[in-house]
């Protein structure tokens, strides 16, 4: 049996292809979006982070959606529901409720250790997938909840990296330090790091001569500055937020106060380009070991220009979570799925490499992504270089620093 | 009318949950009702008794800590862990009672003191181990009633129902015991009280002991609720303030009026936030103008407004 084309087949035939061809746009186009719920504290005391931290998931949110979305959801946009956690781990787990029944697929947030700790939980009685961005508290990631993950690095992790490289600074430039002062925030963050420095640096031969802590906020550190100029410390090791970094290093400036070096680890403003901007020499040689780009990656170039074209300030809220957002939509184009539950197993089951951080494929152990590291920086002229790992390094250290006196 | 806005109101709050299987709302009402209870609380010593505390999360703080510092550190079931929140709140809350009614503090005085004791325990509990310093302490996940955790959320919301039914029920017992009148009678002038025979330093002492009970109760459900603790969290400036805002937006020295007052506050936040959506701070700017405006034209909450107005 022989078929003849005729008008009508030819037609019918031109239709099904365009169909076919056009099928994908279509469905993109009519697919509803996947929502997203971007929780941070963008009022209170953690204001300025939690607003970089949206800042850095919304910007990846818009350039994955401008790569054509999640495509094996046909090519679905990511949606963004805002959430504000007001700094307060009580105002955080409501706000999961909220999310739940927002309809999102996963919760990315909340910046600070203490709200964390409750927001999973909370999203653990969802089933709902929380990246945790910026957290670095282990008990996090070490609860047994199957739906937290941490891209970024924990305490632990950081902390190695800090001495380590410490130990690598100080033997390269001859000793130069012997006694050590740590002065940190007194919540979760900074009171972890304190007393992690105080068992781990003697063993390293450094001596902490003393140790002083300050609440969130604290508007004066002369007294702090005072203290330290006394001790006379030969490194300082500061552990706080933004503002009362800025302040602790001014201060310290005004006062003419000279330490062989300012090692911070996560430092608040010690990889903060606006501390740059705005009072470089009181930053000039400070050392950060935190989270931080590799800025060599053509997906960090986009990034650093996309926040650039924005007026965003460059800073590791900003890395963090737009390459956490990188993961979470890897994810969801693995899952193919909305479902909460194929959306866990697929983080779970991540070995995303194209995403903005120095850390290589992803590999989540207990909810915690094995590679993640930290890297040291320097405040050098008007740029913040990557000084270690030797592999990312932009510049050398200049170590110990040049006197104010 | 109290008395039928009382009835109406427990009504109400027993047929939400079955209304709405909404767990963000749920969420909402688990913590306003909290709050509520803590403001009674507050309410027992202040509304009744006249003496303004500027710290009632030292009570609160205390509670929770206790609570969680006897199951976390020593193994203590967490319902008996509980109890012992409880008396701490009561025992804190007659120690800084003692100190400063034994030396006569009243007034504004005497809301410094309690300010400056909350200060005095949130460094301290920032600074010494037991508390976890900074880090804070993270009560084991352990869903279970025996672990005074529910699975369903909508026990802890019973749990509180029942909670601020007993907070009023204190508050009528006041308006109706002689204790209460003698609390009453010290509030009005303490001196004349004490000239018709009251003995005004035990009554301010077993006024403050009840009310910084009822406070470590509140900071123990907040405990089994969040599990996590830290000095800020528990002590912080911010649960003193929702301790007074809510009876004096309700109506001071009324047994509905922190729960009314709880119910208004909370309820005018989520509004804010729904107004203004995601601009940031936008709807704390709303709250705080929708405040000021309410406490200027009802300085006596809105219970002593209906009351006004019922008698008309």
């Amino acid at each position: 049996m022989t078929k003849t084309l005729n008008r009508r087949a030819v037609l019918a035939g031109a239709t099904a292809v365009a169909g076919t061809i056009a099928a994908p746009a279509i469905v993109g186009a009519q697919q509803a979006p996947i929502r997203i719920g971007l929780l941070h504290p963008v009022t209170g005391a953690l204001a300025r982070e939690g607003s970089q931290c949206r800042e850095g998931a919304l910007l990846a949110i818009e350039h994955i959606n401008a790569a054509g979305g999640i495509k094996s959801l046909g090519g679905a946009r990511i949606e963004a529901v805002l959430a504000d956690a007001q700094s307060r781990p009580e105002a955080g787990a409501a706000e999961v409720d909220k999310l739940h029944e927002a309809g999102v697929v996963a919760i990315q947030g909340p910046f600070a250790s203490g709200i964390a700790l409750a927001t999973t939980q909370a999203a653990a009685r969802h089933n709902l997938a929380h990246l945790v961005d910026v957290g670095v508290v282990d008990t996090i990631v070490t609860r047994g909840l199957s739906n937290t993950f941490r891209f970024g690095p924990g305490f632990g992790a950081i902390t190695r990296a800090a001495l380590d490289n410490l130990v690598r600074l100080n033997d390269g430039a001859g000793k130069p330090v012997q006694t050590v002062m740590v002065i940190h925030e007194d919540s979760a963050f900074g009171s972890g790091m304190a007393r992690l420095m105080n068992e781990e640096l003697p063993k390293r031969g450094f001596q902490v001569v003393e140790t002083i802590g300050h609440p969130s906020p604290q508007r004066d550190f002369t007294n702090i500055a005072l203290r330290v100029r006394q001790a006379r410390p030969d490194l300082l090791i500061p552990s706080n937020y933004l503002n009362e970094f800025i302040l602790m290093a001014r201060t310290l400036q005004q006062q003419r106060i000279s330490v062989k070096g300012i090692y911070a680890v996560l430092g608040g403003a010690a990889s903060n380009i606006r501390f740059v901007r705005e009072h470089n020499e009181a930053a000039q040689h400070i050392m950060d070991c935190n989270h931080w780009y590799d800025p060599r990656k053509p997906q960090s170039q986009a990034f650093a220009a996309g926040l650039a074209a924005k007026s965003i300030d460059l800073t590791y809220e900003t890395m963090l979570n737009y390459a956490n957002m990188q993961v979470l939509a890897d994810a969801l184009e693995r899952a193919a799925s909305r479902d909460r539950a194929r959306v866990i197993e697929a983080l779970a089951s991540s070995t995303f490499n194209d995403h903005i951080m120095p850390y290589g494929p992803t590999k989540f152990e207990n909810g915690q992504n094995t590679g993640a590291q930290a890297v040291n920086t320097q405040i050098i002229g008007q740029r913040i270089e990557v000084i270690f790992p030797a592999a990312f390094a932009s510049a050398t250290p200049v170590f110990p620093v040049p006197s104010r006196g | 009318m109290s008395r039928a806005l009382g009835w109406l109101m427990l009504a109400a709050a027993l047929a939400i949950p079955q209304v709405s299987g909404s767990s963000a709302w749920l969420t909402f009402w688990i913590t306003t009702l909290l709050f509520a209870y803590l403001g009674q609380a507050w309410n027992v010593l202040a509304g009744y008794g006249g003496q303004f505390s500027f710290g009632h999360a030292a009570f609160f703080g205390t509670g929770a800590y206790i609570a969680a510092i006897l199951q976390v550190r020593y193994g203590v079931n967490p319902w008996i862990a509980g109890l012992g929140g409880v008396a701490g709140g009561g025992i804190v809350g007659a120690a800084i009672g003692w100190v400063s009614f034994r030396y006569g503090l009243r007034g504004s005085y005497f809301a410094l003191v309690t300010l400056a004791f909350a200060e005095v325990f949130r460094v301290l509990a920032n600074a010494v181990a037991i508390t976890g310093g900074g880090q804070g302490l993270l009560i084991p996940l352990k869903p279970g009633v025996e672990h005074f955790q529910f699975v369903d959320r909508a026990s802890f919301y019973y749990l509180l129902v029942a909670l601020v039914v007993s907070g009023v029920l204190i508050a009528r017992w006041l308006e109706a015991s002689r204790f209460g009148a003698w609390l009453v009678a010290v509030r009005e002038n303490e001196d004349a009280a004490r000239a018709l025979g009251i003995r005004v330093f035990r009554v301010k002492l077993a006024a403050i002991a009840l009310s910084a009970a009822m406070a470590g109760t509140a900071g123990v459900v907040y405990a089994q609720l969040f599990l996590y603790l830290d000095a800020g969290v528990a002590y912080g400036g911010h649960v003193s303030v929702e301790a007074l805002l809510g009876p004096i937006v309700g109506g001071l020295g009324t047994a509905l009026g922190p729960v009314v007052g709880a119910i208004l506050l909370h309820g005018l936040g989520e509004a804010a936030k729904g107004v203004v959506g995601a601009t940031p701070g936008l709807n704390l700017v709303l709250y705080g103008v929708v405040l000021v405006i309410m406490l200027r034209f009802l300085p006596n909450g809105v219970v002593g407004w209906l009351k006004r107005w019922g008698q008309r």
